[in-house]
């Protein structure tokens, strides 16, 4: 019997769902060619390269054709340095998070020591506290604690305490460590110990053990738990909008003001850029894959 | 499977910082001449100052600062501008006054420049260093800033009713008219609870600010009974909503009036009998702005004549800078006629002495809160 | 020292679990402790808290008031409790919808080609990583009176000869939910993936060696060994929609009040951040006491994020 075999209905529904996904991807995407410059209507695409020729809010002719609002993206300044803040963030808190977290969850699983329990609850707190509470609530705290340090130590000018990137970064993780604990835990649940008690049986130290043996065994694990994390701070705008300082624009906090005024195609532009690119990566590593299978 | 999701994370990252890195972007300079990117030939600034600082942050509403201001003021000054935006006063307040942050300048709306000064969040001015002879006395001087001691003008603006003469018969004249049966499920509102409390209490013949218990209660119950009518509440952009055809009619301001009214002009701006509810942004500066020489220099420079006047080209609002539109009219002839002849950004001088402001409310402002929940809490 | 830490395993774990207890208890904790004192105060006319013992704002979102209309002592005013059911009933049918329609495109993953998988897998993530407001513009563009949807169905019609009238989808509460689903449905998906995809492929074969028809199979042998991943894709799913009030205001435009609206309006346009304290402690708590039912009936999801 095949094993991959599944019913009709299964496959169908599948077709659905992705379909229901994909749709406002693809207008997202149609959208981002749109020649209106209100992005309200649909008001087609721009057809004549030249220099730019504007018909009150529509488009007419643009230097790079239907691309032009790709163009714009790439000449405008905040958008790009908003981008290289968020994946900055996103990475720095992604890569720390994982770490932390799996700490955490070895430590969790594994030991007992005084303040297990507290810190097992504890790390429920960010999934059930509203965002708000948390970003205020931050804010209050670093403002206290630079007020003070800065008082302390005299600093002035440049040198003092402030809010900014690291500020973000610091409460990403605070967001994210539970996530990636929570399923590194999961993973180290039901871990067969005798691959690890078969490693020092033959000779290698709890190190090399760890590395060699329990690491890649949890290797999923930590990796979903920093998919997790990364798509969390990406996303992330009340947070990071309380705790967030003079320069450190992150692409959520753009979009977001962006949208209140109004939603220019260079945002779609955006989009679909972002989407063609991890969908070209995704296809790439595909097609690697089964030529080694 | 384990090694295609690490291959996939390093690469993904890889890309996201490739593609982060290919950003453009930036000022051309000229010769001997200061030019923007856009082509926007820089002016010399008027009153020259002197600026020690290297930076200026800047933390204002979203779109609301035309591009050439920030690269002509890099060039001219050769401070870098960080440029922070909030899309509502409450959140700009919040931020402020949770401290921590440290900004130059704010642009705070009206009602909340009183609560700030209150709160020792805004610091005095020093008038000898800014251009107030270039106002227009009107916008000067005003109940929440009495001498102009916090803040300068910037843009003003009035929350009108907007209708679509094409699809709605009998046009509204007054907030009271909204009531009418006709319009119910064809309407956009602000999503902001002083101005839609606040022009119901108009239509009472009440104050806009009151405090009295006993007529907000009234207020409520008549807004209670227009409330299902109210198709969507939209304080973002409510012109998209009335562009596309989802309402006919609704109540928004000026910037979003002309905008609509420039898609399509069919959407006719009108001043409220009952008298307008107004409203003006302002520059100020934060207790404690670690570059305050720069804002200085900021707002000196962009309040001129010959740079004020962009605001007329890229936000269409109420210009309350007599300097930017006479430079206007000598020398931007299409864009003065065109400020000029609508009612949207001329607003009649009948229509601005009956506007009312909105004041901050002190201790009434739960109240208010706790009405606009009920309204909406209910089904 | 060093020696002693090898030897004594609680060190380990202390030292392990360390840096996590700093994040926690420095980030969350202290401003969580402060949140509970600012909920007992009272708000100053400008906005500030007077620190003070009182449950006043408790008492007032549970509805008892002694302000009643029929002159009795006590009545009930049920105004927060709406909210807070609206809210339940929102995240509860999103989460339905989302368990219904994640798990046939899980199972068709898990039981996939292992190669195809992971590109399956990615094109579940991929609408995740454009920006969650972005998405929820699209949807708006598509449910609009003048929108993507109406304009096909219109065209649709056109061409078969028939009147048609647009189908009113945008600010309706229909909205609101499909917008809900869309937005957790990948979260829904990954969960219920991995429980499935650890179901090994023989248990199929016995299953229909012994007899049992399709159905029976689903129901005796799936569904109970992917359980743990349905548990924990609702934590993921249903405690998040408690708390977004985003989509209902863009998709709903904005006419009903959420219990997230309500505390972020607290902190930002009331100016009362001892009731927005309140408030987010009460919604905190219920969302804790809904989970930890849940998970005791269902038991504790293993598989939270899928590999």
């Amino acid at each position: 019997m095949n094993p991959y075999r599944r019913s009709l209905f299964i496959k169908i529904a599948t077709v659905l769902v992705y379909a229901f996904l994909y749709t406002p991807i693809l207008v997202l995407i149609v959208f981002a060619f749109n020649s209106s410059r209100t992005n309200v209507l649909f008001g087609g695409f721009i057809t004549q390269f030249g220099p730019l020729i504007m018909d009150g809010s529509t488009v007419v002719q643009s230097p790079c054709g239907p691309f032009h609002w790709f163009c714009e993206l790439g000449k405008n300044a905040e958008v790009m340095n908003a981008t290289k803040n968020t994946l900055t963030i996103a990475i720095i808190s992604t890569l720390s998070s994982v770490v932390i977290g799996t700490m955490a969850a070895l430590a969790l699983q594994r030991y007992n020591f005084k303040l297990k329990a507290f810190s097992q609850l504890s790390l429920y707190i960010p999934i059930v506290i509203p965002e708000i509470v948390m970003g205020i609530g931050i804010l209050v705290l670093f403002s206290q604690v630079f007020t003070f340090l800065n008082g302390a130590f005299n600093l002035a000018g440049d040198s003092r305490l402030t809010l900014g990137l690291p500020t973000v970064i610091v409460s990403h993780i605070a967001f994210s460590v539970p996530f990636v604990t929570l399923v590194v835990q999961a993973r180290l649940q039901g871990f067969d110990k005798s691959y690890e008690e078969a490693a020092m049986d033959l000779g290698a130290n709890e190190l090399t053990t760890f590395w060699r043996v329990t690491f890649p065994m949890i290797l999923p694990g930590v990796l979903s738990g920093g998919l997790l994390a990364f798509t969390l701070s990406l996303d992330d705008f009340v947070i990071t909008f309380f705790t967030t300082g003079p320069g450190s624009t992150t692409l959520p906090i753009y979009v977001y003001g962006l949208l209140r005024r109004i939603i220019t195609p260079q945002v779609n532009a955006l989009s679909a850029v972002w989407v063609l690119v991890i969908f070209s990566i995704v296809l790439l590593i595909q097609r690697l894959q089964s030529r080694t299978a | 499977m384990k090694n295609n999701l690490w291959k996939l994370l390093a690469v993904t990252m890889v890309a996201s910082l490739l593609l982060a890195a290919c950003g453009g972007g930036g000022a051309d300079t000229g010769g001997g001449e200061k030019v923007t990117s856009s082509g926007f030939v820089c002016p010399e600034p008027e009153v020259q100052m002197d600026v020690t600082s290297t930076e200026l942050n800047l933390f204002v509403w979203t779109e609301y600062i035309p591009t050439e201001w920030k690269e002509c003021f890099e060039l001219v000054y050769g401070v870098t501008i960080n440029h922070d935006e909030y899309s509502s006063n409450e959140e700009m307040y919040a931020k402020l006054s949770a401290g921590g942050a440290t900004y130059d300048l704010v642009q705070p709306t009206d009602y909340i420049v009183a609560l700030m000064i209150r709160q020792g969040l805004l610091q005095k001015l020093d008038q000898t260093k800014l251009p107030m002879a270039s106002f227009n006395p009107n916008y000067l001087n005003l109940s929440f800033d009495p001498g102009n001691e916090y803040t300068i003008p910037y843009q003003a603006g009035a929350d009108a009713i907007i209708y679509n003469a094409d699809t709605v018969a009998t046009p509204p004249t007054s907030y009271a008219d909204l009531w009418n049966p006709d319009y119910a499920g064809r309407m956009v509102f602000l999503d902001d609870s002083r101005v839609i409390i606040g022009m119901t209490l108009l239509t009472l013949g009440y104050d806009v600010n009151t405090k009295d218990p006993a007529q907000l209660e009234e207020a409520k119950n008549k807004l209670a009974e227009l409330v299902p009518g109210v198709k969507l509440f939209d304080s973002d952009s409510p012109k998209t909503a009335l562009i596309a055809g989802d309402v006919d009619l609704g109540i928004t301001w000026t910037g979003e009036a002309f905008t609509a009214n420039q898609e399509n002009p069919a959407f006719t701006f009108v001043y409220p009998t009952e008298g307008t509810i107004l409203w003006q942004d302002n520059w100020a500066m934060p207790t404690g702005a670690p570059h305050a020489d720069a804002a200085y220099a900021w707002i000196s420079y962009t309040m001129q004549g010959n740079m004020f006047w962009l605001m007329l080209r890229d936000f269409p609002y109420i210009n309350p800078s007599q300097a930017a539109l006479d430079y206007a009219k000598d020398n931007q002839t299409e864009l003065f006629d065109a400020y000029m002849n609508s009612t949207i950004t001329n607003m009649p001088a009948e229509a601005i002495a009956a506007g009312h402001y909105i004041e901050d409310v002190g201790d009434a402002t739960p109240l208010y809160d706790q009405i606009w929940t009920e309204i909406k809490g209910g089904e | 020292m060093l020696k002693r830490l090898r030897e004594n395993k609680s060190s380990q774990g202390t030292l392990l679990i360390s840096p996590t207890l700093v994040f926690m208890v420095g980030l969350l904790i202290i401003p969580l402790i402060l949140t509970l004192i600012i909920s007992f105060g009272k708000r100053s006319p400008d906005g500030n808290v007077i620190y003070t013992f009182g449950l006043h704002n408790y008492i007032r979102i549970l509805g008892i008031s002694t302000d009643c209309p029929g002159g009795q002592a006590v009545c009930f005013d049920p105004l927060y409790a709406n909210i807070l059911w609206r809210s339940l009933s929102l995240a509860f049918n999103s989460t339905v919808l989302v368990i219904s329609l994640a798990y046939p495109l899980a199972y068709f993953i898990a039981r996939a080609h292992p190669i195809k998988r992971n590109t399956f897998l990615f094109m579940v993530l991929v609408p995740l990583w454009t920006n969650f407001v972005i998405r929820v513009y699209a949807w708006m563009m598509l449910l609009r009176t003048q929108g993507v949807i109406n304009s096909v169905l219109g065209w649709l019609a056109g061409l078969v000869g028939l009147p048609f009238t647009p189908l009113e989808m945008l600010y309706t509460p229909g909205a609101v939910l499909v917008g809900m689903v869309y937005e957790f449905l990948p979260f829904m998906i990954l969960p219920i993936f991995t429980s499935l995809e650890k179901i090994d492929n023989s248990l199929y074969e016995a299953a229909a060696d012994l007899g049992a028809n399709p159905i029976r199979t689903f129901f005796r042998v799936t569904l109970p060994l992917s359980m743990p991943g349905v548990v924990a894709g609702t934590i993921l799913v249903f405690i998040p929609v408690m708390g977004t009030f985003i989509v209902s205001d863009l998709l709903g435009g904005k006419q009903v009040i959420l219990i997230g609206n309500l505390i972020q309006r607290q902190f930002l346009d009331a100016r009362d951040p001892t009731f927005g304290s309140a408030a987010s402690l009460i919604l905190m708590a219920m969302t804790l006491i809904v989970t930890f039912f849940y998970t005791r009936k269902f038991g504790f999801g293993e598989e939270i994020v899928a590999a």
